[in-house]
């Protein structure tokens, strides 16, 4: 029985390599056909947000590799409602259909994997 | 004389920008950058704060770094530079005082 992993991601698509290497493993995993799970917490959700740009600055847009995840069999997407209501991001306006969680589900979340890997 | 303050980090992850807000005074700068930029989104805490300076600080964001956030509906009196005004504006301050 394959073991299930939950990636939280909590860094903005701009901060670094954090929100592209916790992508990369959700990736990976999804190849092996691991019950995985990803969770956008804190500043990991402006990874959701619509319209950015990253030709703007000579960066790969992290939009259109997050729009792939459905494809590759990962469904199990969510976001933190605390999150992005301090950021003032709409549910409606993401760029990727998430199931939104306040902090109580947020925990029950996490309690459902077997491991837990936070970027 | 005056200090332009250099804000380069998210203002969700820590006190950086609240601190800087109540060290400034007349005459000041603040120039966001990186993720810094974050802080204009509408609807934030942190934008509001931006919205109540004071007259006399001159509010100042890094053109690209807004753009590839896709950030709109910005502050009417944001002043938008490019990486040239961002030196520009190093000189014409006494001092710079970046957040790191």
């Amino acid at each position: 029985m394959a073991r299930s992993m939950l990636i939280i991601s909590r860094q903005s698509p701009w901060a670094g390599p954090s929100a592209r290497e916790a992508l990369d493993i959700v990736l990976a995993g999804g190849a092996f056909e691991l019950p995985l799970g990803l969770l956008f917490l804190d500043d990991g959700v402006l990874q959701l947000a619509p319209m950015q740009q990253a030709a703007a600055v000579q960066q790969k847009d992290l939009t259109a590799n997050l729009q792939a995840l459905p494809l590759f069999g990962i469904e199990a997407l969510y976001a933190a409602r605390r999150s992005l209501d301090e950021r003032g991001l709409a549910e409606a306006s993401l760029s990727l259909p998430v199931e939104v969680l306040g902090d109580d589900a947020l925990s029950a979340l996490i309690n459902r994997y077997d491991h837990v890997i936070t970027l | 004389m005056a200090t332009l303050h250099l804000l380069s980090h998210s203002p969700f992850a820590d006190s950086r920008l609240s601190s800087c807000l109540r060290l400034l005074s007349a005459g000041d700068g603040l120039l966001l950058s990186g993720d810094a930029v974050y802080a204009l989104q509408r609807g934030t805490a942190q934008r509001q704060a931006l919205e109540l300076l004071p007259e006399g600080i001159v509010l100042f964001a890094l053109d690209e770094d807004i753009v590839v956030r896709g950030l709109e509906d910005l502050p009417e009196h944001l002043h938008q530079v490019d990486y040239p005004a961002f030196v520009e504006l190093c000189c014409r301050y006494a001092r710079t005082n970046t957040w790191l």
